[in-house]
């Protein structure tokens, strides 16, 4: 017994010293390690841009080591939420514009009086700002929707590839030809909702004037009202029109969609502008002069007079309120935006970057060449204005219109509910 | 001297007698030394979260801002989420298969028991899928029921129409049970398979000699003898069900169609990670635990009287 003691109290006694002993060594290390948190750094694609970043970082702050963690991008708000519940972890997250960053701000250090430097090279600040205006992220990319079509497959149906869609009259006779001649007019995945999330926001772009667009972000143009009832309505119309191809509800958007458009069995598919879904995978696939790209029309009248790319700040860099190195962790989001480092994200990923000193002149691909063109004078990407819990809701409702479960006047009235609960909150 | 060596004797003698008791404290003690860690590991991830879980669920705590205290507002807000309904009614649905999660284990296992050819080759193939995790079991279904997928390209070839298994509201869920059945029953089956082992040969020979009939000699001898087991079997199958299926949720249909394949576990998560409301979350958990504690109290009290029986 008194063995067993002695075994037991020795091993404790060995173990608070090993634990002191890590300590020591742990408070011994001077050096400062900047996390960031992201879904992009190991893509193979955008690693080129991070892996600039980080060196141009470190040579310039001796001392610092910047640590990519990438995490998986279907699960990174609940990871990053456990984070800000346990005020530990990153010091940099990269998030997504819109609600997705603005839901979070309360978690996110203001960044106005130390962006001045950049703020006028750098576009986007919009989707990162608060309820005051303040920037809480530094937008690194800007992202949109875009219709990119297979001219290929236009040109089988009779059509002609070069004429797009100005009108929805216009799309419904290209789907009309396209059916006639055996071919799928859209690709579309909705296993997530996502496909619905994308077919709203870019049927209301053109759709909805600029006050409109506001009294959406604040709540106050409802779902029921009739622009969007309108848009709710042609989701299910484009169904029943045979659009789609069967078991959008089971097909993933990301990227079963995209590789059943890759691989020539649609004519369309809405897609982004930057990093993935865009102009630069679908030229790898189909060719450069294979791929069209125009802007999806309103279902009912345009507001504007040439139809304007729905399109926002992407994706940016914010700093975590709870960052012990508050101030390093500003210059290293900011760096993200630094020209050379955002030419190389251009380049080797093809997205579009929010620095507008990037030399974007040297692009060859036709459908590039559009949506660069499209930048100066975009609509707001509704979607991004949306609440989360209104985006959960049209991602059911979306699923039960194409089921049959439920009509359009059933799920525009259960989402001005949702609407009015997000408003209140 | 002759006191000298009494006084020893006698101081010795109460040595002798308090050395048992002495022994005996010091075995207590380490024995609750041994169960320390045990005890901790309980109270500080289980106990101690329950806990917190009840106090977030009385707050609207979003994980970012100070929790504030709401009363029963998350409760009242739960009996009256659709969503939350639904989920309810998808676990009733589920609760509602329990004999085939149990039948069919117990049938597969007393066929190999009785010698079946080939019957360890069918243990290990049954048992084989519980030994996979549901995401990659979620993915080879998902190969297999997508639309275009494996299944439905027989089932074109054989004549039939293609359904969208996984897309529609009807079949969605009954294709995840039907998934995760296949997936977990291994598991029931070997424990039905060591259950077996200890049903009386003497028994089962005197019913031959006595003519009984297969069937007979199932119902009214192997299933009776093994009846702790098949309830222990469904008290731990039954827990299974409401706690195991994220996975399969997750990778397989997101909980789409609408709310077809939504479950409360599953929902716990969406109001946590996607909605930013732990405290809602917290309040949908408490409702889970207490109407599981409740199944297994009962399951238990079965079991427990028909021990007694």
């Amino acid at each position: 017994m008194k063995t067993t003691n002695r075994i037991l109290r020795a091993g404790t006694m060995l173990a608070t010293a090993l634990v002191m002993t890590l300590g020591v060594a742990t408070s011994a290390k001077a050096d400062t390690t900047l996390t960031v948190w992201d879904w992009k750094s190991g893509d193979p694609t955008t690693a080129p841009y991070f892996e600039k970043v980080k060196t141009d970082f470190e040579a310039a702050h001796p001392g610092v080591t910047v640590k990519f963690v990438m995490q998986p991008h279907d699960q990174y708000y609940t990871l990053l939420g456990t984070a800000i519940a346990a005020s530990q972890g990153p010091d940099v997250v990269l998030v997504h514009g819109g609600s997705q960053a603005k839901e979070r701000i309360a978690a996110f250090s203001k960044l106005d009086d130390k962006i001045a430097d950049i703020k006028t090279r750098v576009a986007g600040w919009d989707e990162f700002a608060g309820p005051d205006g303040s920037a809480y992220a530094v937008p690194i990319s800007i992202q949109g929707l875009a219709v990119y079509y297979n001219k290929e497959l236009y040109k089988k149906a009779g059509l002609d590839p070069e004429a797009t869609p100005k009108s929805w009259a216009e799309l419904e006779a290209i789907c009309a030809k396209l059916k006639a001649a055996g071919t799928t007019c859209f690709a579309l995945g909705n296993k997530e909702g996502f496909g619905a999330d994308f077919f709203y926001s870019a049927a209301a772009a053109n759709a909805l004037t600029a006050e409109q667009q506001a009294a959406w972000t604040a709540g106050d143009l409802k779902w029921s009202s009739p622009e969007i009832k309108a848009i709710v309505q042609k989701w299910v119309d484009t169904q029943k029109d045979g659009w789609y191809a069967e078991g959008a509800n089971s097909t993933a958007k990301f990227m079963d969609e995209y590789q059943s458009f890759e691989r020539g069995e649609n004519a369309n598919t809405i897609g982004l502008l930057s990093d993935v879904a865009h102009w630069k995978e679908f030229d790898e696939f189909l060719e450069p002069q294979n791929v069209g790209v125009f802007v999806m029309p309103p279902v009912t009248a345009s507001v504007n007079d040439k139809l304007r790319m729905p399109l926002a700040g992407g994706i940016g860099y914010a700093v975590t309120k709870f960052s012990p190195n508050q101030d390093l962790a500003v210059e290293l989001a900011k760096s993200f935006t630094a020209t050379p480092a955002m030419q190389v994200f251009f380049e080797a990923a093809g997205a579009v970057p929010s620095d507008t000193a990037v030399d974007t002149s040297k692009v060859e691909s036709p459908s590039a060449k559009i949506v660069l063109g499209s930048l100066s004078d975009g609509a707001p990407l509704l979607h991004n204005n949306t609440s989360t819990a209104e985006t959960e809701e049209w991602h059911r409702q979306s699923q039960m219109l194409f089921t049959g479960e439920t009509t359009v006047d059933k799920a525009v009235a259960r989402l001005d509910e949702v609407q009015a609960q997000a408003k209140k909150k | 001297m002759t006191q000298t060596l009494t006084a020893k004797d006698s101081k010795s003698t109460a040595k002798a007698v308090s050395r048992p008791k002495s022994g005996g404290h010091n075995a207590e003690r380490l024995a609750y030394l041994f169960v320390l860690p045990a005890l901790a590991l309980v109270v500080v991830f289980r106990i101690i979260p329950l806990i917190w879980g009840l106090g977030y669920s009385f707050t609207d705590y979003d994980g970012m801002s100070a929790p504030r205290f709401v009363g029963l507002d998350n409760y009242i807000g739960i009996a009256h989420d659709p969503v939350f309904l639904d989920s309810l009614v998808n676990m009733l649905i589920l609760l509602a298969t329990l004999p085939i999660w149990i039948g069919l284990p117990l049938v597969l296992a007393i066929l190999i028991h009785q010698g079946v050819p080939g019957g360890k080759l069918f243990r290990a193939v049954y048992f084989f899928p519980a030994v996979l995790s549901s995401v990659i079991v979620g993915a080879i279904f998902n190969v297999l029921l997508r639309y275009d997928g494996s299944f439905n390209l027989f089932l074109k070839a054989m004549g039939f129409s293609a359904v969208d298994w996984l897309g529609n509201s009807s079949t969605a869920l009954f294709s995840l049970i039907a998934v995760q059945l296949w997936a977990t029953f291994g598991m029931s089956l070997l424990i039905f398979i060591a259950g077996l082992s200890t049903v009386s040969a003497e028994m089962l020979e005197a019913a031959k000699l006595d003519g009984a009939k297969l069937l007979q000699t199932w119902w009214y001898i192997v299933i009776p003898s093994i009846r702790p087991i098949i309830e222990f079997a469904a008290v731990v199958t039954t827990i299974g069900m409401l706690t195991s299926m994220f996975g399969l949720i997750y990778v397989l249909t997101a909980g789409g169609p609408g709310t077809s394949t939504i479950l409360p576990e599953f929902l716990i998560w969406l109001e946590q990670g996607k909605m930013n409301r732990p405290g809602y979350a917290s309040a949908i958990s408490m409702v889970l635990f207490l109407m599981m504690a409740g199944l297994a109290a009962i399951q238990i009290r079965i079991m427990s009287r028909n021990a007694d029986i």
